[in-house]
C-alpha cells in the first residue's frame, strides 16, 4: 500500500522554528550585551576606583571635566548614542510584549547611531591620547585615557552596530554573527583591563582555559550525549603531564609548545582507557562511573603514586615559556593570546568534526544507541573517540593551566571543577559551540570578576552608608551557589540553554515521551 | 553473560582451527588466518580480558566475600585479635551510618529512578539542624542530656524527631521545587538538577556556617564503656549508633511491608502509570519517599555527630558517594540491600584503609563503585536494572 508510506511520513518541521529560535537568542544576548558593556563603561570609574587607585576613565569623567569646543560636541554625541543603545533593549522588550516586530527604521537608526558612537569614541581616543588635545577635554590624565572604558565602549558599539545594523544576518546566521562579534572582543579583552589589577588578567586567562575545557566537555556531553562528571580528571592529567615535564621536579624542561601536544596525547589516552569500562553503561550509571574516576585520579595525585606527583603539595615552579624575546612569565597577557589562538583552532576543528561522519555518528548514538548500532555504527570506537577527543582538549587546557599558575595541586581538580564546566555548557546550550562559548564567558565573568569585585564594592558601600557588616561579606564563597542555581534554573526553565542547539531542542521536546515509553517497555 | 562466553569460545575455536570456517563477528581471526600466522598477542589479550570480564561478572559476590575475608584475616595476622576486633567495631559503626544514608538513595532511585545527588548534602544539613537545635535556648538540651540517664533519653527524644522532621521537609521541598517538573524529562536532566541542588546546599552551608569543621558537642552525650570483648572497648556510643541504625532500618522495612503508604510506594516503584490508574496519589507517595529518606539521613547525621563530634559543609559530598556505592552494591532500589551494602562498604573502607593506609580508603570505595557499575550494575541482591540504567 503506497498510501501508508505517505501517511507515515513525519510532519515537516516548521521552517522558522529552529534557526529563528537560536537566532533570536543570539540577538537578545547581543542587544543586552552591548547595553551592559556601554553602561559598564560609564560606571566603570565607580566600579574600579575602590579597588585600584586612579585607574578608570569613562566618558563620564570627560563630562565632569567640562570640555570645550569640539570636545563638548563629541561628548554629547557619545552620551546620546549611549543612551540610545542602553535603552534599546527596553524598546525591544516593549515591542515583544505587544507581539509586534520592531520597525526597520528603528534598526537603521540605531545602527547609524552605533557607528557614529564608535567613530566619536575613536575620535576622543585619538584626540586625547595621540594628539594630546587636552584643552578640549579639560583636566584628564592622558595615561588613563587608554584604559578599560575606551575598549569597553568600542566593543559595545561594535556589537550594537552588528546587532541592529545587520539584524537579518544575526537572526539567520547566528554563529557567523557571533564569531564576527566575539573575535574582536576576545582579542581586546586583555587591553580592556590594561591597567587594572592582576586578577582581571587572571580572569581572562581562566576564561580561556575554562572555555577550552567547556568545548572539550561539550564533545562528550553535547555531541555524544555521555554525561561525564569526572572531566576534571583529564584536566588534571594534562596539567600534571605539563608540570612533570617542565619543572625541576624531575629535572626535565620541555617547552610548552611540545607539552600541549604531549598533554593532549596523554589525556586522550587516559580518556580512551577510562572510557572503556563505561562502554556498556548508559545514562546515569555512566555519569557515576566517570564521577568515580574523577575522584580517584586526584586521590592518586594526593597519595603521590610512584613519587611522581609530589603529594598534596603538588608540583611547583613550573617553567613559563618564551616566544622569541617575549617571556610569558613577565608578559602574562601573551598566555591569553596564545590560548585564544588555541581556542579558535579548536573551535574550527570541532565545527568540522561536528559535521563530519563522526559527528553524525555521535548524534545517532546520542539519539538511540541500538538504532545507531543497527545502522552499522561501531558504538565502541565512536564512544571511545568522543572520550578521547574530549579528554585531549582538556589536556591542552591542563598544560596551559599548569604553566600559567606555575603550581598544580590535587585540590585544583576536584569535583567542583567538573561541575563548573558542566554548568557552563548547561548555561550556554548543550551541544552548541556558540552556546558553550557564551556560557563559559558568562559564568567566568560572574565567578572571576563580579564575585571578586563584590567584596570590594560592598565594602565601599558599607563604608558610605555606614553599615559595616556589608564589608564583612565574603562573596567568593558564593561560587557554589552560583553553579547550583545556574544548573537548577537552566534545567527547569530552559533545558536547551541560552542558545539551544537545534537538534537538541527537538530532542528535548520529544525526549520525554520516548523515555517514558522505553521505561514502560523495560518493565513489561 | 553466557552468549558472551560462547562467543569468545567460538572465537577461540576459530583461531585454533585456523581455516576461518567459523564466521568471526569482528573479523579478527579471519585477518590473522589470511596472514597465515597464529593469533597476535593483542587478540589473545582481548580474548583473555573478555574471559576475565565474564568471570568477574559471574562470580562477583564470591570475589567480594573472598576479598573481604582475606582483608580481615590479614589484619588479624598483622595486628592480632585486638586490632581485628577494634576494626570490626569501627566498621560496624561506620557501616551503620553509611547504611542509613544509603537507604535514602535506594528509595529515591527505586521510585523515580533518580540518583538524588543532593542526598549527601541533606545529611550534612541535618547535622547542622541538630547542631542548631541542640544549641537552642543556651544549650539546654545539651545540659539535659549530660545531666542524667532520663535526661539523656529526653534529649534524644527531642533531638531525633525534630531534626528528622526538619530534614524530611527539606527533602520534600527539594523534590517539589527541583525534581517534580522534570519527572518525565530525559534521564540526565533531573540528574543535572540534582547536582545543582547539591551545590546550592553546599554553598548555603558554606556561607552560613563557614568553611571550618564545626564541633557539634553532641559527643559528650553518651559516654562510658559497655563491655570489653577480647581487649576491645565497646562503648555505649558504638552500641547506640548500631542499634539506632538497625532499629530504624527494621521499622522502615516493616513500614514498607505493612502500611498502605508502604504498599503505595512499592506499587509506584514498580509502575508509576499503573499506580496512578489504580488510584494511588503518586505525588504524595513520592513526597513521602523523600521525607523518609531524608529523615533517615538526618538520623545518620545525628549518630554521626554523636560519634565523631564534627560536621563540615562539604562532608556530605564524599559520604554521599560512598553511601551511594553502598546502595549500588546492595542492588539499587532494594532497601535491605542498601542496609547490607552499607555495612559491607564500612568493612571495606575500614579494613582496606587499615591495610593500604587510611589515605587510600576513599579511592578504594570509588574503585569498588566503578567495578560494581561496570561488572555487575545489579549489585548483590538487585533485580536486573541494566535496561533501565
Amino acid at each position: 500500500m503506497p498510501r501508508l508510506g505517505l501517511l507515515q511520513r513525519p510532519q515537516p518541521v516548521t521552517p522558522q522554528a529552529g534557526p529563528r529560535g537560536s537566532g533570536t537568542s543570539t540577538f537578545w544576548i547581543f542587544s543586552l550585551g552591548s547595553a551592559m558593556l556601554l553602561l559598564m563603561s560609564w560606571l566603570l570609574p565607580w566600579f574600579v576606583r575602590p579597588t585600584s587607585s586612579g585607574v578608570g576613565y569613562s566618558p563620564m569623567d570627560v563630562v565632569t571635566s567640562s570640555p570645550t569646543g569640539i570636545g563638548t560636541i563629541l561628548v554629547y554625541i557619545l552620551a546620546v548614542t549611549m543612551l540610545i543603545m542602553v535603552l534599546s533593549p527596553v524598546l525591544e522588550i516593549a515591542y515583544r510584549l505587544r507581539k509586534e516586530a520592531t520597525p526597520r527604521r528603528f534598526d537603521t537608526l540605531r545602527g547609524i547611531a552605533a557607528v557614529i558612537g564608535l567613530v566619536s569614541t575613536v575620535a576622543v581616543f585619538v584626540l586625547a591620547r595621540i594628539m594630546r588635545e587636552e584643552p578640549l577635554f579639560g583636566q584628564i590624565d592622558s595615561h588613563s585615557i587608554t584604559d578599560s572604558a575606551v575598549w569597553l565602549t568600542m566593543a559595545g558599539y561594535i556589537i550594537a552596530a552588528v546587532t541592529y545594523g545587520a539584524r537579518q544576518r544575526v537572526t539567520h546566521r547566528p554563529s557567523l554573527a557571533f564569531g564576527a562579534v566575539a573575535l574582536p572582543f576576545g582579542l581586546l579583552l586583555p587591553l580592556m583591563f590594561h591597567q587594572a589589577p592582576d586578577f582581571i588578567l587572571w580572569a581572562a586567562e581562566s576564561l580561556a582555559v575554562y572555555m577550552l575545557l567547556a568545548l572539550g566537555l561539550n564533545v562528550v556531553v553535547g555531541f555524544a550525549g555521555l554525561l561525564d562528571l569526572g572531566y576534571a580528571a583529564f584536566f588534571a592529567i594534562g596539567a600534571y603531564t605539563c608540570a612533570s615535564l617542565a619543572s625541576p621536579k624531575h629535572s626535565i624542561h620541555l617547552p610548552l609548545w611540545v607539552l600541549i601536544f604531549l598533554g593532549a596525547a596523554v589525556a586522550s589516552m587516559f580518556g580512551a582507557v577510562l572510557g572503556a569500562p563505561t562502554l556498556r553503561l548508559r545514562g546515569d550509571y555512566l555519569a557515576i562511573v566517570t564521577l568515580g574516576f574523577g575522584e580517584i585520579i586526584p586521590d592518586l595525585a594526593t597519595n603521590n603514586v610512584g613519587k611522581l606527583t609530589g603529594g598534596p603539595d603538588g608540583i611547583s615552579s613550573i617553567d613559563q615559556p618564551a616566544l622569541g624575546p617575549i617571556h610569558f612569565g613577565t608578559n602574562k597577557e601573551w598566555y591569553y593570546w596564545s590560548l585564544l589562538v588555541v581556542v579558535i583552532v579548536v573551535i574550527i576543528l570541532l565545527r568540522n568534526l561536528e559535521r563530519s561522519r563522526m559527528g553524525r555518528a555521535w548524534v545517532a548514538l546520542r539519539e538511540d544507541e541500538v538504532a545507531a548500532a543497527a545502522t552499522g555504527i561501531n558504538t565502541t570506537s565512536t564512544k571511545l573517540l568522543a572520550f578521547a577527543i574530549g579528554a585531549s582538549i582538556s589536556g591542552i587546557a591542563g598544560a596551559f593551566y599548569g604553566s600559567i599558575v606555575t603550581v598544580v595541586t590535587p585540590q585544583d581538580f576536584n569535583f567542583s571543577v567538573s561541575v563548573s564546566i558542566l554548568s557552563m555548557i548547561v548555561l550556554g546550550g548543550i551541544g552548541n559551540i556558540t552556546g558553550v562559548i557564551v556560557g563559559s564567558f558568562a559564568l567566568t565573568f560572574v565567578i572571576f570578576w563580579v564575585l571578586q569585585n563584590l567584596n570590594e564594592w560592598s565594602g565601599t558601600l558599607g563604608q558610605t552608608i555606614n553599615v559595616p557588616t556589608l564589608g564583612n561579606l565574603n562573596f567568593s564563597q558564593y561560587t557554589y551557589i552560583v553553579y547550583g542555581v545556574t544548573l537548577i534554573l537552566m534545567m527547569l526553565l530552559r533545558p536547551g540553554g541560552l542558545i539551544p542547539s537545534r537538534a537538541r531542542q527537538i530532542e528535548l521536546k520529544s525526549g520525554g515521551e520516548e523515555e517514558s515509553l522505553a521505561a514502560v517497555q523495560g518493565r513489561a | 553473560m553466557s552468549d558472551e562466553t560462547t562467543a569468545s569460545a567460538a572465537r577461540a575455536t576459530a583461531g585454533a582451527i585456523g581455516h576461518g570456517t567459523l564466521v568471526d563477528p569482528r573479523g579478527l581471526s579471519a585477518r590473522t588466518d589470511r596472514a597465515g600466522t597464529t593469533r597476535p598477542a593483542v587478540v589473545r589479550t582481548l580474548a583473555f580480558l573478555r574471559k576475565l570480564y565474564g568471570l568477574v561478572q559471574r562470580y562477583f559476590p564470591q570475589f567480594l566475600i573472598a576479598g573481604i575475608a582475606f582483608a580481615i584475616l590479614k589484619v588479624y595476622a598483622n595486628g592480632g585479635l585486638t586490632l581485628m576486633g577494634a576494626q570490626i567495631k569501627n566498621a560496624l559503626v561506620l557501616g551503620a551510618i553509611y547504611a542509613l544514608v544509603a537507604i535514602g538513595y535506594t528509595m529515591v532511585y527505586g521510585i523515580i529512578e533518580l540518583i538524588n545527588f543532593a542526598h549527601g548534602d541533606v545529611f550534612t544539613l541535618s547535622g547542622f539542624y541538630a547542631f542548631v537545635i541542640a544549641g537552642l535556648s543556651g544549650g539546654a538540651i545539651g545540659s539535659l542530656a549530660t545531666h542524667s540517664g532520663i535526661g539523656l533519653l529526653l534529649a534524644l527524644l527531642i533531638i531525633f524527631p525534630t531534626t528528622m522532621v526538619a530534614a524530611g521537609f527539606t527533602g520534600v521541598v527539594i523534590e517539589r521545587v527541583a525534581y517534580r517538573r522534570l519527572r518525565d524529562a530525559p534521564r540526565l536532566a533531573p540528574l543535572i538538577t540534582a547536582i545543582g541542588v547539591s551545590f546550592l546546599l553546599e554553598g548555603l552551608m558554606l556561607v552560613i556556617f563557614g568553611a571550618d569543621n564545626r564541633p557539634t558537642k553532641l559527643s559528650s552525650w553518651i559516654t562510658g564503656r559497655a563491655v570489653r570483648v577480647a581487649g576491645v572497648d565497646v562503648n555505649w556510643k558504638d552500641i547506640f549508633v548500631v542499634a539506632t541504625a538497625l532499629g530504624l532500618m527494621f521499622s522502615l522495612g516493616a513500614f514498607v511491608r505493612i502500611t498502605t503508604l508502604g504498599k503505595a510506594m512499592r506499587a509506584t516503584a514498580q509502575d508509576r502509570s499503573a499506580s496512578l490508574l489504580s488510584g494511588i496519589n503518586v505525588n504524595r507517595t513520592i513526597s513521602a519517599t523523600f521525607f523518609i529518606g531524608s529523615a533517615l539521613a538526618a538520623a545518620g547525621a545525628i549518630v554521626y555527630s554523636i560519634n565523631y563530634d564534627l560536621i563540615q559543609w562539604n562532608l556530605g559530598y564524599q559520604l554521599g558517594i560512598i553511601a551511594f556505592t553502598a546502595a549500588v552494591l546492595g542492588g539499587i532500589g532494594n532497601i535491605v540491600g542498601a542496609g547490607v551494602g552499607g555495612f559491607i562498604i564500612g568493612v571495606i573502607s575500614v579494613f582496606g584503609g587499615q591495610l593500604a593506609g587510611g589515605e587510600w580508603s576513599n579511592s578504594l570505595v570509588f574503585a569498588i563503585l566503578v567495578i560494581i557499575l561496570t561488572f555487575r550494575p545489579v549489585g548483590l541482591f538487585g533485580v536486573d536494572v541494566t535496561t533501565r540504567a
